[in-house]
């Protein structure tokens, strides 16, 4: 399989504080890779270096054979295309409260990806059904559940055709229903074929799910391997006490 | 003697258009150059930042009677001779773009960070983002302070007598004095500002409402939802 995402010595700091220190990650075709670690370690800043939500102070990353980041200096030519091909699914969904459910999944297709509108509006209504959401496509986010809002937040990553998804911690601010509702459509996404990055602190889930762990812990990647090695018989104590301390071990 | 209402009645009528046609200008540059002092004020630039902020302080604490005496008598003797029209409609702009810049500011703070890498992540313009995602959220926020701001703003017109701006206070002063019926007159006028601006706060306040339901406005965006409940229903059956 080909490497979609690479990521090489990657670094990144925050004035005087370094986040990430030199770190290396690839992730092939149709992989899912699941980062855990501990909050404030790094995990969240990696991801976002990706689609460069942040910009990386060093190393490089390259997409799809296109380099993004080439000795820490920006050198992707188109920044939208790139966002689009990589799409991203945030914590608190970020969903435009201002427009409804199937408006959130038609307006970046208009507006950022220069998709006509009709084509648009028919994207929209089969991934709101493919999410399960058909009922609830005409409701505003604030009239739905943290769960529904994060499965339109997915729609509409998936409307845009990327060719892999970013999830931070997508199931962080919800209550367990909810949770099981979103991770359902992770699986069908993965069971699909999708690439998926994905930042989480749902341990059983990762292990199920996931071809690759990496565990980061304060700006490192201390372990990096399948799950039944990293989670299954993790070899570092910062990994087995951390999984530990989430009850999974 | 009455007043002769009407032989009054074209007057008054041009009066009131005057006192629209003032409010619509003075409104509209005030909006676009609050908008430009709010966006101004939001710049992480100082040399940006504080020009606005000095603005917004200004002639949030000047009287608009200064303000309109200025603009018209005061650059008239330095020889910029400005026409009532033109000096009436620059002080209300000057005045209320401070106003609405504070109004405008509190809104666009008002849209969470989020929102902003939302969109960035989806591939959006600052630009785009900025139209299609920022702003409109801003403008529900700022839509109550913005409605109140504009009524009052028509009432402010009336101060405009003082340059003989030919609007409706100017034609009641201009009626009283012929007539000798001050009272009269100028109930009347109270009325009529009365009967313009109390169906234009309502029918914001319904703006307002219908805004706040998320009901569809636009016809673009009426359409769109038109075909996606279509679709939606289409598939349902199926």
């Amino acid at each position: 399989m080909t490497t979609l995402i690479e990521v090489r010595s990657l670094s990144k700091s925050f004035g005087a504080a370094t986040v990430l220190h030199s770190v290396d990650v690839d992730v092939r075709a149709g992989e899912i890779l699941t980062i855990l670690g501990q909050s404030g370690g790094g995990k969240s800043t990696l991801l976002r270096c990706i689609n460069l939500l942040e910009v990386p102070s060093g190393g490089d990353v390259t997409i799809g054979g296109e380099p993004v980041v080439a000795d820490g200096r920006v050198v992707v030519k188109d920044l939208a295309r790139l966002r689009q091909r990589v799409g991203m699914v945030f914590q608190r969904f970020n969903l435009f409260p201002h427009l409804t459910a199937i408006e959130n999944v038609i307006l970046a297709q208009t507006k950022a990806a220069g998709i006509s509108e009709d084509e648009a509006i028919e994207n929209a209504v089969r991934l709101i059904r493919r999410v399960g959401l058909a009922h609830r496509a005409l409701a505003f986010p604030d009239q739905m559940s943290g769960g529904e809002q994060q499965r339109v937040a997915i729609a509409r990553a998936l409307a845009l055709h990327p060719m892999a998804l970013l999830f931070d911690e997508p199931t962080s601010a919800l209550d367990p229903e909810s949770t099981r509702e979103v991770l359902k459509v992770m699986r069908e996404l993965a069971e699909g074929g999708m690439t998926m990055v994905i930042v989480t602190h749902e341990v059983p889930f990762a292990r199920q799910i996931s071809d690759q762990v990496v565990f980061v812990d304060a700006g490192y990647i201390v372990e990096q391997g399948p799950p039944e090695m990293v989670i299954g018989a993790p070899r570092e104590a910062r990994t087995r006490s951390f999984l530990s301390a989430s009850g999974a071990a | 003697m009455n007043v002769p209402w009407d032989r009054y009645q074209s007057d008054l009528l041009a009066a009131l258009l005057k006192t629209l046609e003032y409010t619509i200008l003075g409104f509209l540059g005030a909006v676009l150059l609050g908008l430009l002092l709010a966006l101004m004020r939001r710049s992480t630039t100082r040399v940006v930042r504080l020009p606005a902020a000095v603005y917004t302080e200004l002639f949030k604490n000047v009287p608009l009677l200064a303000i309109i005496f200025i603009t018209y008598f005061g650059l008239g003797s330095t020889g910029v001779r400005l026409s009532a029209l033109a000096a009436g409609s620059l002080s209300l702009v000057i005045f209320y773009a401070a106003y609405l810049s504070e109004i405008f500011r509190s809104a666009l703070g008002g849209v969470p960070a989020g929102q902003q890498e939302g969109a960035q992540a989806l591939g959006m313009s600052r630009l785009r983002a900025f139209g299609q995602v920022i702003l409109p959220q801003a403008l529900r926020l700022a839509l109550p302070g913005t409605s109140t701001m504009l009524v009052d703003l028509l009432k402010s017109t009336s101060l405009l007598v003082t340059i003989a701006a030919g609007e409706l206070m100017s034609q009641a002063q201009l009626i009283s004095s012929e007539t000798f019926r001050a009272m009269e007159v100028y109930l009347v006028i109270a009325a009529i500002y009365f009967a313009v601006c109390y169906p234009l706060s309502q029918l914001l306040l319904l703006l307002e409402r219908k805004v706040q339901a998320g009901t569809p406005l636009a016809p673009g965006r009426r359409r769109r939802m038109a075909k996606a409940k279509a679709l939606l229903q289409a598939g349902a059956g199926a």
